[in-house]
């Protein structure tokens, strides 16, 4: 069961300090606390499982599987549309490309032959890029599992929203750790159930989708979104 | 300097990045601003990036600066990580700089202010062929001798509001000359970028040892 390859493969890919540009995205964190709906550990938490259960499973997840299923460019291509396509919020889409074209900035450079030809699309089409369908290319060129690319994307997600807390002064670091423990529990509870293959993006978290929007209104902002 | 390349991985041609550090309030978008009409007028294309640590405010400084047309200035978030964005993880800085190069094919140098923070930042090399550390006479002409790496690694040291020496009590010569020492005698030079004093010379050098012209 234990692959001690892909485990470190795994820490060094899941890595917050992995140079892709997470820092700069809070995904909806430092809107929420500018507008008074998160204060402490609790509000966090929930967050947390909302957009892990209510967005990153039922949304990025299935982009993700479909990019990896994808047998070419052209498919991988209408599955980054399909993103574009499914993300109502302008400033989500933006930060969800935003964030997909760093990855995959880093894996050209890392020479991932994949990354290499996919990124000359995204270069002539600004709509492509979306950050899960990046993550399948990206874990493909890496070596990985499905399984393993998977957890590296909801886990990113979460140290990402933990992280950007911890530096809006939110919480602090001990509460960070427990909020990890327990949104860890939860992201294995969700990838323990394999959704179907023709299963459709989709997404409800009005709140974050709201303060990401909202995030260009904000005179005082730090994060991406 | 003569190691800079003007070459990155993925695309032969590219423009050349310059970076520009230093404390906050020292004068990096002052220098900006004085630089870009002074690049201008030798005929070279430019582009400029912007790290703001809190607000856009900076990028919508010189955009509305009616120095350079807005849609060449952009704006790059740090999520309160100034060093990590120009240092450790300088990936959303490169792929601002390579979407300014995609839109404005001509574009030789690109100027990259940094969110402006302690004596400790350095740029990475993998996204800057050159940069600078901008200081100010007024923080106080003990700066060069706490050696922090910004001061000591940059390509150019700039030591900027030369006018308020007089009123701050601090040596000039002797600071510029320390300086020097501190930087085992790499360039250090003088600015003010309230009246642009001193700006011809960086650009004198920038030509020089980032764009090759002589
Ligand atoms: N007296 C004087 N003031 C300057 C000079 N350069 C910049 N300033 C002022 O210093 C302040 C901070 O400059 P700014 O460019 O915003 O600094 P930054 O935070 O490093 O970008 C502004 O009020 C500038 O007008 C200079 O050479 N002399
Ligand atoms: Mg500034």
């Amino acid at each position: 069961m234990f692959d001690r390859g892909e485990a470190l493969a795994l820490l060094q890919l899941g890595d917050s300090a992995f140079p892709a540009g997470g820092f700069a995205f809070s995904w909806g964190i430092e809107g929420l606390a500018a507008d008074g709906l998160l204060s402490d550990r609790d509000d966090l938490d929930r967050v947390i499982a909302d957009h892990l259960a209510q967005r990153w499973a039922s949304m990025d997840r299935i982009l993700l599987r479909r990019a990896w299923r994808a047998a070419d460019s052209d498919a991988i291509a209408a599955v980054d549309r399909l993103a574009e396509a499914t993300t109502p919020s302008a400033e989500m889409r933006e930060g969800s490309r935003r964030a997909g074209r760093a990855l995959l900035g880093v894996w050209v450079k890392l020479a991932g032959r994949l990354s290499v030809s996919y990124r000359a699309r995204v270069s002539a089409d600004p709509r492509l890029g979306h950050l899960a369908v990046v993550q399948a290319i990206t874990g493909r060129d890496a070596g990985l599992s499905l399984d393993a690319a998977e957890l590296v994307s909801g886990w990113t997600l979460i140290t990402g929203l933990a992280s950007a807390a911890v530096r809006l002064g939110l919480i602090g670091h001990i509460d960070s750790q427990q909020s990890l423990a327990r949104a860890r529990a939860l992201l294995a509870d969700l990838l323990a159930d394999a959704p179907d293959d023709d299963a459709m993006p989709s997404s409800f978290t009005p709140f974050i989708d709201i303060a990401v929007s909202r995030g260009p209104l904000r005179a005082v902002r730090m994060f991406t979104t | 300097m003569s190691r800079l390349a003007l070459t990155h991985a993925d695309a032969p041609m590219t423009a050349a990045r310059v970076g520009i550090g230093g404390p906050v309030g020292s004068g990096k978008t002052a220098l900006v601003e004085q630089l870009i009409p002074a690049l201008q007028a030798r005929g070279i294309d430019i582009a400029v990036i912007t790290n703001d640590l809190v607000t856009a405010e900076d990028a919508e400084r010189v955009r509305r600066s009616g120095l350079i047309d807005p849609e060449r200035v952009s704006a790059v978030e740090a999520g309160a990580c100034p060093h990590t964005v120009i240092r450790e993880d300088p990936t959303l800085n490169i792929e601002a700089a390579d979407e300014l190069e995609r839109r404005f094919p001509g574009v030789e140098l690109i100027l990259l202010e940094s969110g402006g923070d302690n004596l400790a930042s350095t740029f990475s090399r993998d996204l800057t062929d050159f940069w600078m550390f901008v200081i100010d006479v007024a923080g106080g002409d003990d700066i060069p001798r706490k050696r922090g790496p910004g001061v000591i690694r940059a390509d150019l040291l700039v030591i900027n509001k030369v006018d308020l020496a007089p009123h701050v009590g601090v040596d000039l010569a002797r600071m510029q000359r320390e300086a020097t020492e501190v930087r085992g005698g790499r360039p250090v030079l003088l600015t003010n970028c309230r009246r642009g004093e001193g700006v011809d010379a960086i650009v004198d050098l920038l030509e020089r040892e980032v764009l090759f012209r002589t």
